[in-house]
């Protein structure tokens, strides 16, 4: 595929609002910044080539490349794409407790990770005030600090840009789909560059249906919730539609339509509910309260995975066909919508 | 008026870029010829041009008639280019192939080259054009010789007014830029503008 | 030593015309002279100013243009002799209280002299102010080179006083700030009284309330003076005939012009046929000494700047005299013999006379013409406006962009007349979106912030100097405070009228003499009108930034952002450099950096240009000013600052 550089990225992607927020190009350089969950080009850049253009997960891209490179096997179009096993799992008690969705998984695997030096850093998202930001983890305890969703898109990647500029290597990523495979395409490092080269060691993502407009969803809560602490959001699984914000003074049932109607435009069209470009991607197990479904893709992240088990961070279980089916099921969904969408696009 | 001007009117220009020095440069050589008895007339424009823009005084010196401020087209007898592209600009205006050129070899680039957008001439190729289109040219390093001797890059305008006294195209004495600077100078600074003077002149004398 | 002050009678001196215009108020007896800094007029009070003790002069620098001008009235009022100063402009600015002055006529002789900038070669318009003395029914007089712009203004004074009007003298940069030789004349002996007398005759002019009402009767006794003062052009000594008896063409013309057509005549060597007829006094025209001229010729040129404004009164009256001395033939700017726009010059008269005569002319040989050109297109590279190295209108632009570009709501800024007009430009990275004349940004803004019922959702800015916040922003902020109007001003604070030459405001403890005076303090100003009010560095990149955000994410009512920091060409820092800057060679890594140049291509500062061999980027020494905000920008730190030990 042909790297294009700045202009182009602004011509096919943000301004045609595909833009996903995933931080990917921000930070590279001067040109391309973030402020508020959203990506701005603050001067106009005339180079030809750019790593910006080249790892945004919107771009045009060569699937059978990146699928060798993660998977070692050629791009096949699989609703829940490449995986070896889909596994149910949960954290033990021996994880530093934080304020995690679900079953605790993500946490844990990344605590395992950085404890046992599988990485060096790892790459979460993390919030200030609501406002949720990139934040870099050197330990157990900032990973605890990190658990909960944030429903809203961050520009988390713009990390790996920043600390592969200090020189930093072996980063643990984790994040929705979109930044994924943009982590795939940082990793098969497209425009050699020296500070790219082993930068990500692991990707760890996030089951992902929609993510909100960081603005429009501030104003949103702050216009429900006011002053009140928000201490965790959740969308409870169907048919229940809604979503449900937990502040310190109790609990406020929103109807999810409502919500979704602030989804970034991006969204509509990305086909990828399960972050098909990860080591390990892991969710929420429907119907199991306390339990995470965890797809284990790559060779790496499989290793990975048992390591933790092994070392007693993260218990595992069968997960039941029907929930399998299930989770097919709503995976092939959103595909289908996406290519509807695109399809109502091009009309 | 002992030595005589060799035209009447005689016609100088001192071009530059805003912050050299053009202004003062020009009120000088002014007030020595008409100290001398002559009766002068400066065109200038400043404000604005301060901010990087060309700057361009036009010097008229006559036994005569007070004149307009602006020379007409070809009518330049002599430029002194305190900056080398901006000696090319004025002679496409005022220019003709008789007219003697003083030229300083510093450059000083535009917001476009800056940026990349437009780009400055290689010297030696600039150096060519403005030989080919004057009658006589002198180029000095009067920068970068203020910069070294002097460590100030402001008495660059002042060193280009020893050495246009050297070139013998106009009737200027050394003692004529004394009695000019003592009236519009503090003390203090008389000594090192007649060092600058000395060495603009040595520039041109001694090659 | 200052020879406006000391100069004896009869010496002769190289003067600047602004000079000149400062020793004629001198000689004319002034006691009082206000204006407004603005290029090419502000060396008319500035020469003042430095001589009032001696003087016994009152020199002031006004907050704007139309309290100069009341100023300048109050002296005449108290019969004292005054000039008030400013520039196209500010005569826009000033008119409200001129029309009222016209009627109500003055005491004191008093004489207002506006600064015209043909070509705008220091202005963003070419406003024509003579057509103010039309609108006013005020005399019009133009000097027509060094010594008159001298003479003229004492014999205006005299003549204001005499009949009691006030009298507009129009200069245009070419003479303002261009030097001659002037012979100077006597200096009067000082000791004039104030007085104001009030008790009168309502109707008594010397003595009687100052108004322009009852109208009819002010109006018409107006009339009267401009009439009278006709009478007087007519054998005035400010129009001049060179020339033959019986021209082929006659030149009429006024100002700076009168010196480009003396110049074409010259070179086209056509002295003979040619004759040229000076105006000094150009409304109302001397009609008496205007058709003895028109009697001499059929061909007639009009030479003047900007539009036809004596061809116009010109042609009106050769058309009244039609009868007595024949239709003649006008030529000027109506029918493209001459330009209408942009200033003149010797060739664009040369031009005109040379089509009108059949006669060829060719300045230089053709070869020469386009060698020239061409050469110069591709070797001098056009010099654009920029700010200054070390300007804190750089680091502020810098960080207002950047903000709204993150912000990207698509905000913009309103702007004014300023060293900060550059924002326009790249060198300002073309953050200003509006230009217009001195406080409008705000108010501008002010009306941007009221849209948002109609659907505008963008932030709205606006930029306004420290000089031109007290000038006419501060009726804007008013404006937009009592509107409840969503806005961010920024004022750019440098600490003084920087473009004009550092001139004191109302915001500084000195006045333009040099004296103690109150200073007012904007952010206590901009609080008390209730805006919301924080200060910044612009150099302090991280901070401004923040505070703007601030600033924008607080929606509702105005807020005022303080950006404080002293021009680098201010008296106290020029030449003074706060920190040694380097490019550390080895970790600039040029084309390869993925920057694009940021420094160079972006930032732009004179002091720092791209090493082409080398493949990075380099200070000039010779340029640098030392503010270090380069360092900042440079995302790798290869830009180095130590600080300089004064």
């Amino acid at each position: 595929m042909e790297i294009l550089g700045s202009k182009e990225l602004m011509e096919q992607v943000r301004s045609k609002g595909l833009c996903t927020t995933c931080g990917a190009c921000v930070d590279i350089c001067p040109y391309h910044q973030s402020h508020k969950g959203r990506i701005a080009l603050t001067f106009d850049c005339d180079i030809a080539q750019g790593q910006c253009f080249a790892v945004c997960p919107q771009t045009e891209f060569d699937a059978n490349e990146l699928s060798e490179l993660m998977f070692q096997v050629p791009f096949q179009n699989l609703p829940l794409g490449h995986y070896r096993s889909v596994k149910s799992a949960k954290a033990t008690d021996k994880i530093i407790k934080g304020n995690f969705q679900n079953g605790g998984t993500v946490s844990a695997l990344m605590m395992f990770a950085l404890e046992e030096k599988w990485i060096d850093s790892a790459v979460l998202t993390g919030s200030k005030e609501l406002v949720p930001e990139p934040v870099m983890a050197d330990s157990s305890e900032d990973i605890a600090k990190c658990g909960t969703t944030k429903y809203m898109a961050t520009p988390t990647l713009s990390l790996v840009n920043k600390s592969a500029r200090e020189g930093r290597k072996k980063l643990g990523v984790v994040g929705t789909g979109c930044q994924m495979k943009a982590s795939a395409s940082i990793r098969s490092n497209p425009m050699n560059k020296d500070e790219y080269k082993d930068a990500i060691a692991l990707s760890l993502g996030l089951f992902c249906t929609w993510s909100l407009d960081t603005r429009e969803f501030l104003d949103y809560l702050k216009s429900r919730v006011g002053r009140e602490q928000v201490i965790s959001m959740d969308v409870p699984p169907p048919p229940a539609e809604i979503f449900v914000i937990k502040t310190e003074n109790g609990e406020l049932e929103l109807p999810l339509s409502e919500i979704r109607e602030m989804t970034q435009e991006a969204c509509a069209t990305c086909p990828d509910m399960t972050a098909e470009w990860a080591d390990v991607s892991v969710g929420a197990f429907e119907g199991k309260p306390g339990w995470n479904t965890v797809i284990i893709r790559s060779q790496k992240g499989e290793e990975w995975v048992n390591a933790a088990v092994e070392a007693g961070y993260l218990v595992l279980d069968d997960l039941p066909d029907e929930s399998l089916d299930h989770l097919i099921q709503g995976a092939g969904n959103k595909k289908k919508r996406a290519d509807n969408a695109k399809h109502e696009e091009v009309q | 008026m002992k030595d005589r001007i060799k035209y009447d009117p005689y016609n100088l220009i001192i071009t530059g870029v805003g912050g050299q020095g053009n202004v003062m440069a020009s009120r000088v050589l002014g007030n020595i010829f008409s100290a001398k008895g002559y009766t002068v007339t400066i065109g200038e424009t400043f404000g604005a041009s301060q901010r990087g823009g060309s700057v361009m005084s036009h010097l008229r010196i006559s036994s005569e008639s007070v004149l307009s401020p602006q020379i007409a087209k070809g009518q330049a007898h002599l430029i002194v280019a305190l900056e080398p592209t901006e000696a090319l600009r004025v002679l496409s205006g005022y220019g003709n192939e008789n007219v003697k050129i003083l030229c300083n070899k510093r450059p000083i680039y535009s917001g476009g080259v800056i940026s990349g957008e437009q780009t400055y001439p290689e010297m030696d190729q600039l150096q060519e054009w403005i030989c080919e289109y004057a009658g006589e040219v002198w180029f000095i390093d009067a920068t970068d010789e203020a910069l070294s001797r002097m460590k100030n890059p402001i008495f660059g305008n002042i060193i280009m007014l020893g050495a246009l006294a050297a070139t013998g195209s106009v009737p200027l004495e050394r003692e004529d830029f004394e009695a000019v600077i003592e009236k519009s100078l503090p003390e203090s600074k008389i000594g090192i503008n007649l060092e600058a003077y000395d060495l603009g002149y040595a520039m041109i004398a001694e090659n | 030593m200052n020879i406006l002050s000391t100069g004896e009678k009869g010496s002769r001196h190289l003067l600047m015309g602004n000079e000149a215009i400062a020793r004629g108020a001198l000689e004319g007896g002034i006691s009082v002279a206000a204006g407004y800094p603005g290029t090419p007029s502000s060396e008319i009070i500035e020469s003042l100013a430095k001589i009032s003790k001696d003087h016994h002069l009152y020199v002031e620098w006004s907050t704007n243009e139309k309290v100069a001008m009341e100023v300048a009235a109050a002296a005449s009022f108290a019969r004292l002799r005054s000039i008030c100063v400013l520039k196209q402009n500010g005569l826009n600015v000033a008119s409200d209280f001129l029309l009222h002055l016209a009627g109500s006529g003055v005491r004191g002789g008093m004489v207002i002299i506006p600064c015209d900038d043909p070509g705008a070669l220091s202005s963003i318009n070419e406003g024509d102010t003579r057509h103010f003395a039309r609108l006013l029914e005020i005399p019009l007089l133009e000097p027509g080179d060094f010594q008159e712009a001298k003479d003229m203004t004492k014999w205006a004074l005299e003549l204001s006083e005499e009949l009691q009007t006030v009298i507009m003298m129009r200069s245009v940069t070419r003479l303002s700030h261009a030097s001659g030789s002037v012979v100077l004349g006597d200096l009067p002996e000082f000791g004039a009284k104030a007085e104001f007398r009030h008790e009168g005759f309502l109707l008594d002019p010397n003595e009687g309330i100052v108004s322009s009402a009852p109208v009819e009767i002010k109006h018409s006794q107006q009339q009267e003076k401009v009439k009278k003062a006709v009478e007087k052009f007519e054998t005035s000594p400010f129009n001049t005939y060179t020339g033959p008896e019986s021209p082929e063409l006659l030149v009429i013309t006024s100002s700076a012009c009168n010196l480009y057509s003396r110049e074409a005549i010259n070179i086209l060597d056509v002295k003979d046929r040619v004759g040229i007829l000076k105006l000094g006094t150009t409304w109302p025209l001397p009609e008496k000494l205007v058709a003895e001229h028109l009697k001499k010729c059929e061909k007639i040129l009009i030479v003047e700047e900007v539009i036809p404004f004596m061809e116009e009164n010109l042609k009106m009256l050769a058309q009244e005299l039609a009868p007595q001395i024949g239709q003649k033939t006008l030529m000027g700017k109506r029918d493209g013999y001459l330009p209408m726009v942009n200033e003149l010059n010797p060739d664009l008269v040369i031009n005109a006379i040379s089509k009108i005569l059949g006669i060829e002319y060719q300045a230089v040989p053709e070869e020469y013409a386009t060698g020239t050109l061409q050469k110069t297109f591709f070797g001098a590279p056009v010099r654009e406006w920029i700010f200054c190295p070390g300007c804190p209108h750089r680091a502020s632009y810098w960080s207002i962009n950047q903000v709204l570009k993150l912000d990207n709501n698509q905000g913009f800024v309103c702007g004014d007349i300023g060293c900060y007009t550059i924002g326009t430009l790249p060198s300002g990275f073309s953050t200003l979106k509006t230009l217009h004349s001195m406080g409008s940004g705000t108010g501008i803004a002010s009306g941007f912030g009221k849209l948002k019922p109609f659907g505008m959702k963008q932030p709205v800015l606006s930029v306004c100097g420290d000089s031109t916040f007290f000038h006419a922003a501060m009726p804007a902020l008013v404006n937009a405070v009592h509107n409840k109007s969503d806005i961010t001003m920024v004022v750019l604070d440098n600490s003084g009228t920087a473009m004009t030459g550092f001139q004191p405001h109302p915001g500084l403890e000195a006045n333009a003499e040099g004296n103690d005076a109150i200073k007012l303090d904007i952010k206590s100003v901009c609080e008390s009108m209730g805006a919301y009010v924080k200060e910044s560095d612009p150099f302090d990149l991280d901070n401004t930034r923040e505070v703007l955000f601030e600033m924008l994410e607080k929606k509702d009512g105005v807020k005022v952002l303080i950006l404080r920091q002293i021009c680098a060409l201010s008296p106290e820092k020029k030449g003074k450099k706060m920190f040694e800057m380097a490019v550390d060679e080895s970790r600039c890594k040029g084309e390869k950096c993925g920057c694009n140049r940021l420094c160079t291509r972006i930032f732009r500062c004179p002091g720092l240009f791209w090493n082409k061999e080398k493949g990075t980027s380099k200070i000039d020494e010779a340029i640098c000013a030392g503010c270090g905000i380069c360092s900042e920008i440079c995302p790798i730190g290869a830009i180095s600052k130590k600080e300089v030990t004064q």
